[in-house]
């Protein structure tokens, strides 16, 4: 029994990962751009393709897959913030205005990727085969590679991206647009070029969570319209624009889901994570690490 | 203001060239021409194959001068594997396209409700690909199946898994038709001749992903065999998170027909080793018109080794052309209901059609499964190498009588 619990924890622990990455991504737009960005699950399932082309066609490792389609995907983050996103803001009256407008082009962007994906690789499931190894035995325990690459993987994303924001200029430069974007723009920020890097780096975290589940749960077009909904509920668990409480939200809704299924029923597993959803909301309306009323300065 | 005018002249030209290109005028059935709707599972890749194969078998009659001098007209639509969307292909065969006969559909889901439609309009029905044994339970007089029922895949299953792996099964299935039949008969199959319970059974989503959790619980309990069924991808999901969580390969992996569609093989690669699935057909049949109809397909279509889907799509349009030919057609508004009655009772009169399928297909008149499942011969094929250049080897060929008590 324990050790079948233990297995259960950590299935949910490595896709509790891949929800923490996407729903780090939504917190962090949430945070710089005051939008709730509902294409995020494409992002994912286009950083997921790319890491397969480059996996495929240029027959590289996964290492270097991973990074480059996390790079990548951080380009076209760039790109669709400041081709289609940027008009909007400014139109909506500035960058701290996130209103109705946002989360429609958010829908329209989810529709666009997923139909752009569709005339390039078509509806079918593709395989992206990683030789990861044999599990690693731990006594009765047998925890295989593809798990250890999530959990590996996504806390060092974690810890670099925390470094980044607490130790470096662009760091501080995030963060104070972050917290407001007019005192940080009078300070000499490039307010901008950082809202693009906030995006970038978003888009890049969901690439990272693409690529890691990809060798489980293969590609395809629709593989974005799970996550998000995981990752949203993740992301408001933790505390909505929290990025601690995002990868606290990822952990505590993929571990609830496992053991629920192992232990209750695996039918309706999807039903966990909403349960949790809302006894967080009932205890502490803001989330976990939210705070109670999030005024801006 | 001017502007504000060129954009409403151009908005209402814009609205009726929409409105002349896709509200094209409803078809007549006085034309002479005999009108077949065919709606199948067309949204991967071998799907679109499936229904250009059933099109052009049914169409190339025409280049002969038709059946009985008449012509042809294949309606080819694309459900999904959606029950909503077959529901409106089907409507839209019947009421607006007239059609004397409908061709549908690949998943159980679609063709189950498709059913209650053309029982409750009258217009024949012949299923190529469902498998759930309920198409055919539910009374109506119009359904043909030429697919072989999951009734008969079960007891082939069952036996030779209870004979050679042993009675603790254990089911994971999804929520579509045909995956539900599978297990269901599996299950009733199992009790009502080894007296065996399910060890473990749960049904997920179609959506889901992530199996790992039942597949724990699988491990944990022992069982003997694994029994899958889903749609291909989740086949395929399954039988590599199986060996992921360290289900050893002594427990025998069994899934649904769907496991023949060859993407199983591609997606699972080597995971897919040792599953075993029943099927109407396979490509290393050695029989002379079995391996014409591989070579035609493998030239025609690109497919290296085709499936049973592709064999079933291509037996039914051959079933369709022999009972069109004996059917008496008048082919006016006036005989349109008449005509389809004829096509109903030309098809409950096919006997002894040998083609691609094991053994032969065989219809009658009464609204039964006995009568209407008219192929009931399974074999029971292994995959023995994963990946794009998959094989398998077949286990054994069995066929059944009609009522075998399932």
């Amino acid at each position: 029994m324990i050790d079948y619990a233990i297995d259960l924890c950590i299935i949910g622990l490595s896709v509790g990962m891949v929800y923490a990455l996407v729903a780090l991504g939504i917190s962090l737009i949430f945070s710089g751009l005051d939008i709730v960005h509902f294409a995020h699950g494409e992002i994912y399932m286009i950083g997921a393709f790319i890491g397969l082309m480059l996996f495929q066609k240029l027959a590289l490792p996964y290492v270097p897959t991973l990074l480059l389609a996390v790079i990548l995907t951080g380009f076209v983050g760039v790109f669709i913030e400041r081709v289609f996103y940027r008009r909007l803001t400014r139109a909506g009256g500035g960058y701290t205005v996130a209103g109705m407008g946002m989360v429609i082009v958010g829908f329209g962007m989810s529709i666009v990727l997923q139909n752009v994906a569709f005339l390039i690789w078509g509806p079918k499931p593709f395989p992206f085969p990683v030789p990861f190894g044999r599990p690693i035995e731990l006594g009765n325990l047998a925890l295989p590679m593809s798990y250890v690459w999530i959990v590996v993987t996504a806390l060092t994303l974690m810890a670099a991206l925390h470094l980044v924001l607490r130790k470096t200029m662009i760091g501080l430069a995030i963060r104070a647009v972050a917290h407001n974007k007019d005192i940080a723009y009078l300070s000499g920020v490039n307010v901008p070029l950082m809202i693009s890097t906030i995006f970038g780096i978003a888009c890049a975290l969901g690439a990272a969570a693409g690529v890691l589940i990809a060798p489980i749960n293969y590609v395809q077009v629709q593989m974005g319209v799970g996550i998000l909904i995981k990752a949203f509920a993740a992301a408001v668990v933790g505390g909505f624009g929290s990025l601690p409480g995002a990868v606290l939200g990822g952990l505590l809704v993929g571990v609830v889901e496992s053991l629920g299924a192992g232990f209750i029923s695996g039918t309706y597993k999807d039903i966990y994570a909403f349960v949790l959803l809302i006894v967080v909301l009932m205890v502490k309306p803001s989330g976990i690490l939210g705070v109670a009323a999030k005024v801006k300065a | 203001m001017a502007i504000d005018m060129k954009r409403t002249f151009l908005g209402l030209a814009a609205a009726g060239a929409l409105a002349l290109g896709t509200g094209a005028p409803p078809a007549h059935a006085q034309d002479g021409v005999i009108r077949i709707g065919v709606t199948l599972r067309m949204v991967v890749e071998n799907g679109l194959k499936y229904g250009q194969m059933a099109k052009e078998e049914l169409e190339a009659v025409n280049a002969a001068g038709g059946i009985n001098g008449k012509k042809i007209e294949v309606i080819l639509l694309d459900d999904e594997c959606k029950p909503d969307k077959g529901i409106a292909n089907v409507n839209r065969f019947i009421h607006q396209n007239k059609v004397h006969l409908v061709m549908g559909s690949t998943c159980s889901s679609v063709s189950l409700p498709m059913v209650d439609v053309t029982a409750k309009e009258e217009v024949p029905q012949i299923v190529p690909h469902s498998t759930n044994t309920n198409v055919t339970k539910k009374g109506s007089a119009w359904v043909f199946r030429t697919s072989v029922s999951e009734r008969f895949y079960a007891a082939v299953h069952a036996k030779y898994l209870a004979e050679n792996a042993g009675k603790k099964v254990a089911y994971l299935y999804t929520n579509d038709g045909a995956a539900i039949g599978f297990a269901n008969d599996y299950m009733a199959y199992m009790k009502r001749t080894y007296s065996a319970e399910p060890v473990y059974q749960a049904q997920m989503q179609e959506t889901d992903l992530d199996f790992r959790a039942h597949l724990l619980k699988i491990k944990s309990v022992g069982a003997d065999v694994l029994a899958i069924g889903g749609q291909l991808d989740a086949i395929a999901r399954i039988s590599q998170q199986a060996l992921e969580v360290g289900i050893p390969s002594k427990v025998r992996r069994v899934a649904a027909s769907a496991a023949s569609n060859a993407p199983v093989p591609e997606l699972a690669g080597d995971a897919v080793v040792g599953l075993i699935y029943a099927a109407a057909f396979n490509c290393k049949d050695e029989r002379p018109v079995a391996q014409a109809f591989v070579k035609m397909v493998q030239e025609k279509y690109k497919v290296r080794c085709p499936d049973h889907d592709f064999s079933q799509a291509y037996e039914t349009a051959q079933i369709v052309k022999q009972a069109l030919t004996a059917a008496k057609l008048g082919l006016t508004d006036a005989t349109l209901k008449a005509d389809r009655l004829a096509i109903r009772d030309a098809l409950a009169n096919v006997k002894n059609f040998t083609g691609l399928a094991s053994g032969p297909i065989n219809f009658c008149a009464d609204p039964t499964p006995q009568c209407r499942d008219g192929n009931r011969t399974g074999i029971l094929v292994e995959y023995t190498k994963g990946g794009k250049d998959f094989d398998t080897k077949v286990l054994a060929r069995v066929s059944f009588e009609p009522d075998f008590g399932l």
